[in-house]
């Protein structure tokens, strides 16, 4: 009897034990539900900066840029205002009007 | 299913993929894993499909909620199915109180069968013949004889998988065979075998 049982022991063992459909359909459902998010990379949005940008990124960004600026304004008024003038105001020793834009008044007359 | 994109991949590494979120290794290890855990817990419970099913699910389950926890090298992804497997058939045999005694004398009719037929016919009964004998060993016993002769696992895996020693595994295995050849010693007419003299 030992022989044939063991006939039928490996009969039964290769007789397949087809899962179906379902089944299958059942666990990957499980296994999608249950499986832990994949670890979120890194996005890194590309952003297209204009040329003033990355203009003033060469000078230390918007800050910087805009203390230039204002640096570039007092020395061009300095540069136009009338040099004796302004060093007799500077010492004390200047009239009780100053001009200081002799040169401007074509700006305020009329005709 | 879909293609088995894994197919160079252990189980294993298949399950640190399933963690790290590769949506292929979780069709992959289904693909693998399920149809072995099923057939094992169809044998272990007597041929019963419906709660073979449920066991086969509910094992899967377990293994994907402890995926992300998993460490590689320290045990098989199918020893731990099957050991799973094990217990959750144990379980539902006795929280239901059921061994299922299926009476040889239920197994299909083969004399009136037509020609063609009486070969399934007679595979059918001697399967029905195994199982309802399998179902009549002590249930440590039927573990062993199956994952050893059903399943082809080696003693060492068995005994990975019971948690218990390799002599232990052969002990196992050769009362169990020893008791399913006594209960079918009696049938060997409805095996379909004949009486070759050997003893039981």
């Amino acid at each position: 009897m030992q022989d044939d049982l063991d006939d039928l022991l490996a009969e039964a063992a290769r007789r397949p034990v087809v899962p179906s459909d379902a089944l299958m359909n059942r666990v990957l459902a499980d296994a999608l539900a249950l499986q832990p998010a994949a670890p979120a990379t890194r996005r890194t949005t590309a952003v297209q900066s204009g040329f003033l940008a990355r203009l003033a990124g060469l000078f230390g960004g918007p800050p910087a840029l805009a203390g230039l600026g204002t640096a570039a304004i007092f020395g061009l008024a300095l540069g136009y205002l009338n040099p004796t003038t302004t060093l007799d105001y500077l010492t004390g020793t200047s009239a009780d009007t100053a001009e200081f834009f002799p040169e401007a008044d074509f700006l305020t007359t009329e005709g | 299913m879909a293609f088995d994109a894994h197919g160079d991949v252990s189980d294993e590494a298949l399950m640190v993929l399933y963690a790290n979120g590769d949506r292929h290794a979780a069709l992959a290890l289904t693909q693998r894993v399920t149809p072995r855990v099923l057939a094992y817990a169809a044998r272990l419970l007597s041929g019963d499909r419906a709660e073979a099913e449920d066991v086969a699910q509910e094992t899967m389950l377990r293994l994907w909620k402890v995926a992300p926890e998993w460490r590689q090298g320290e045990t098989k992804v199918t020893t731990w199915a099957y050991r799973v497997a094990t217990n959750l058939c144990i379980d539902r045999q006795r929280s239901r109180g059921r061994r299922r005694q299926m009476a040889l004398d239920d197994a299909p009719e083969v004399a009136d069968a037509a020609p063609g037929a009486e070969g399934r016919l007679q595979e059918a009964g001697r399967m029905a013949a195994l199982e309802a004998a399998l179902a009549e060993l002590p249930d440590r016993q039927r573990q062993a004889v199956v994952l050893r002769h059903l399943e082809g696992m080696t003693n060492p895996e068995i005994a990975a998988i019971m948690e218990i020693g390799v002599e232990a595994v052969e002990s196992l295995t050769a009362r169990g065979k020893r008791a399913l050849a006594a209960i079918l010693s009696g049938r060997k007419a409805e095996l379909g075998y004949e009486d070759d003299g050997h003893a039981g």
